[in-house]
């Protein structure tokens, strides 16, 4: 719909502007791969199976950090007010946020990967690279669906840097599990029987919790 | 339409035993109001007495306990689209963002009430608060009173009948609140109904053709402008808003 | 309510000097299977607490009554304190027969995962100080916990069929004296949540009702 463009396109602006998001997201996720490439033991070969776990942590890290600042913004001059005066409905601020979130998180991902394979010796060939593109997808659908929503319950309380990845982080436990087996699979050469089902889950993850993350939105996003 | 109630359909805004309880507290107690079109009215009332509440309610972003609120007798629940179409706030928060230029905000809220020729309308509005040779600057290097300006700006975009203004001198020097006042007065006379909720009671006096005062939820004092007699107000003003009497 | 609590009492009562006197030592476990007569009506009751939460929930965003905001609190509460004692009390469990603190199994990885959801959901209530948001802001996360439980156990069994573990927890022959006692335990454990449940909901009631009045004084 032509208002969610509106908003996205006002978002990525007043991200553009600044780039504060990004350049932490992305800085913040380096240093995550960097860290625990070290405390694994430099120099030696990390299995498939470990690292790519390491990839996720350090892109979930990197993404709870944009995520927060989604609603952040609003909250300036209460803003946010002036999306809840307008005409629009509240699931199409849902639906806007949750694309911004998405934006971010992809641009964050084509530069964190490169830098992962690299740093880890990682192999995604040219055949596996479809599948890996779907599973960090999935994986992003995810994420930006119940962070959204948690991210609007979280600005709303004082707490509210290190409450977002309180309430997150467990919910997103059986995601994170999946997409990492699934990458790891992908890592080692596996053919694609092998880590199918690992996907069916992540896609039914995303499923229910976009499902209910829209329509729960309404409530948290309006006051009484 | 409406839901079955009598309403007589030369007022404008009618609201009927509206109540609100939330937080354990009863905000809005029964109010009774209503407007005719083109009508000012100013609100006084202590702190707590429920004038912001009130007006984020008719802007439809509380939801009432009770009672009924209908502009041209469409209901507020189930016109609540239409209502945000034809009503605007403005409050001592600009709803604006620091980061765009002043072009880019009411370019953004334009496009989100659909508006027909958005740039147009933008480039006219921004002459019209005096704010066309700042276009793009952005909102944070604005003065108090220039982001005022253009919160009044972003206020008319979707040509609003019935403009809900909640104490939007607070914060503003002599200068800015007489150039908001005379704003105000401009708005009136293009015919829009005005609900301004303001401590400030010369301002408050001075466009309006219809005075409140609410407290404790209720309206305590009611009265048509032209009745009121205004070397008596002053005292009237002070039994009901003044300090607390123990 | 007294003969509420006298009920549950006598209930446990019967339960301990069951599972201590009525029913045999288990074969292969020995005493330590007798966990097992805890761990599990804790494991129910601690679901069923969440669930309560998540009705609750969907109730309080329809409805807008608070009660249901204090309903739901409560059963978060106590599902809290119910899933510690399962995780503790499988921990213990696990130590002595297989010589691990901790193991992977789908419904102790459930419950693990249940915890964390939860404690953030006391965590999140403590933060907030307006009832109407903290009640809305609740009720949200009490339906996304509790709709996060089955993908949670189906990955959980997902992980275990592609790593078999040795553990075969689930196939414990019960004898039916081992069955009935079990069932007393279970009812033994509801009474006790419902006696939990009216008490602190009596409690936090009242917090309002006083709430309430000191708005009224000032």
């Amino acid at each position: 719909m032509k208002n969610i463009i509106t908003i996205v396109k006002k978002d990525l602006k007043l991200e553009f502007r600044k780039r504060e998001s990004l350049t932490s997201m992305l800085f913040f996720g380096i240093l995550v791969l960097v860290i625990l490439n070290i405390a694994i033991g430099i120099g030696q070969n990390i299995a498939p199976s470990i690292s790519g776990g390491i990839l996720w942590v350090a892109v979930i890290f990197a993404a709870v950090l944009g995520l927060d600042r989604v609603f952040s913004n609003e909250k300036e001059n209460r803003c946010i007010d002036g999306l809840l005066l307008s005409p629009i409905e509240p699931e199409t601020i849902f639906i806007a946020k949750m694309a911004v979130n998405l934006i971010f998180m992809i641009i964050v991902e084509l530069i964190i990967i490169p830098i992962f394979i690299v740093l880890y010796n990682s192999s995604i060939t040219l055949e596996n690279l479809p599948m890996f593109i779907a599973i960090v997808l999935l994986l992003n659908i995810g994420f930006s669906a119940v962070g959204t929503l948690l991210s609007a319950i979280s600005s709303g309380t004082r707490r509210n840097d290190i409450m977002l990845p309180i309430l997150l982080f467990p919910i997103l436990i059986p995601l994170i599990a999946a997409t990492v087996k699934a990458t790891s699979e992908l890592l080692s050469g596996s053919p694609v029987e092998k880590y199918s089902q690992w996907l069916y889950l992540t896609l039914a993850f995303d499923l229910i919790f976009f499902g209910s993350s829209y329509l729960l939105f309404e409530h948290v996003i309006k006051e009484g | 339409m409406s839901k079955g109630r009598e309403m007589s359909s030369s007022s404008f805004l009618k609201i009927e035993d509206l109540k609100k309880s939330y937080d354990g507290v009863n905000a809005l107690n029964g109010i009774d109001l209503s407007l005719d079109e083109g009508d000012f009215l100013t609100i006084f009332g202590p702190n707590g007495a429920g004038k912001t509440t009130l007006l984020k309610i008719i802007a439809t972003l509380l939801k009432p306990t009770s009672g009924v609120v209908a502009i041209s007798d469409y209901d507020l629940e189930e016109h609540s689209e239409e209502f945000r179409n034809s009503v605007s706030v403005i409050s001592h928060q600009s709803l604006l963002y620091n980061e765009l230029t002043a072009q880019e905000n009411l370019r953004f809220y334009a496009d989100l009430y659909d508006i027909e020729e958005p740039a147009g309308k933008v480039t006219k509005l921004l002459k019209l608060v005096d704010l066309y040779e700042r276009r793009n600057s952005k909102v944070a290097e604005f003065s108090r009173g220039m982001q005022q300006r253009l919160s009044i700006a972003r206020a008319l975009i979707n040509e609003p009948s019935l403009i809900l203004l909640d104490e939007p001198y607070s914060g503003l020097d002599q200068h800015s609140s007489l150039l908001l006042k005379n704003q105000l007065i401009k708005l009136h006379d293009d015919k829009r109904t005005i609900i301004l909720v303001t401590h400030n009671l010369t301002f408050g006096m001075e466009s309006a053709t219809k005075v409140g005062i609410l407290v404790k939820g209720k309206v305590a004092y009611f009265k048509q402008r032209a009745e009121i007699d205004d070397d008596n107000f002053d005292e009237t003003y002070f039994k009901y808003v003044g300090g607390k009497t123990l | 309510m007294k003969i509420l609590v006298s009920i549950a009492a006598s209930l446990f009562l019967i339960a301990i000097y069951m599972i201590f006197s009525y029913t045999p030592t288990e074969a292969v476990m020995g005493i330590v299977q007798k966990i097992f007569y805890f761990h599990l009506p804790l494991a129910f009751t601690g679901f069923f607490s969440f669930f309560v939460s998540f009705i609750c929930g969907v109730l309080y965003l329809v409805k807008k009554d608070s009660k249901y905001d204090v309903y739901g609190a409560t059963s978060v509460e106590i599902g809290v304190v119910l899933t510690t004692l399962v995780l503790i009390s499988g921990s213990l469990w696990a130590r002595p027969i297989w010589n691990t603190w901790w193991t992977w199994d789908p419904r102790l990885t459930t419950a693990l995962i249940l915890w964390l959801i939860y404690v953030a959901y006391l965590i999140l209530r403590m933060s907030i100080e307006q009832d109407g948001k903290r009640a809305s802001f609740c009720a949200v996360m009490a339906i996304i916990g509790f709709v996060d439980v089955p993908i949670v156990f189906f990955s959980a069994r997902l992980w275990r069929t592609i790593h078999p573990v040795v553990i075969q927890k689930d196939k414990i022959a019960l004898a039916s004296s081992m069955k009935l006692s079990l069932l007393i335990a279970m009812v033994a454990f509801f009474a006790l949540w419902t006696v939990l449940f009216k008490l602190r909901t009596k409690t936090l009631f009242l917090n309002e009702r006083v709430k309430r009045l000191n708005n009224k004084i000032l």
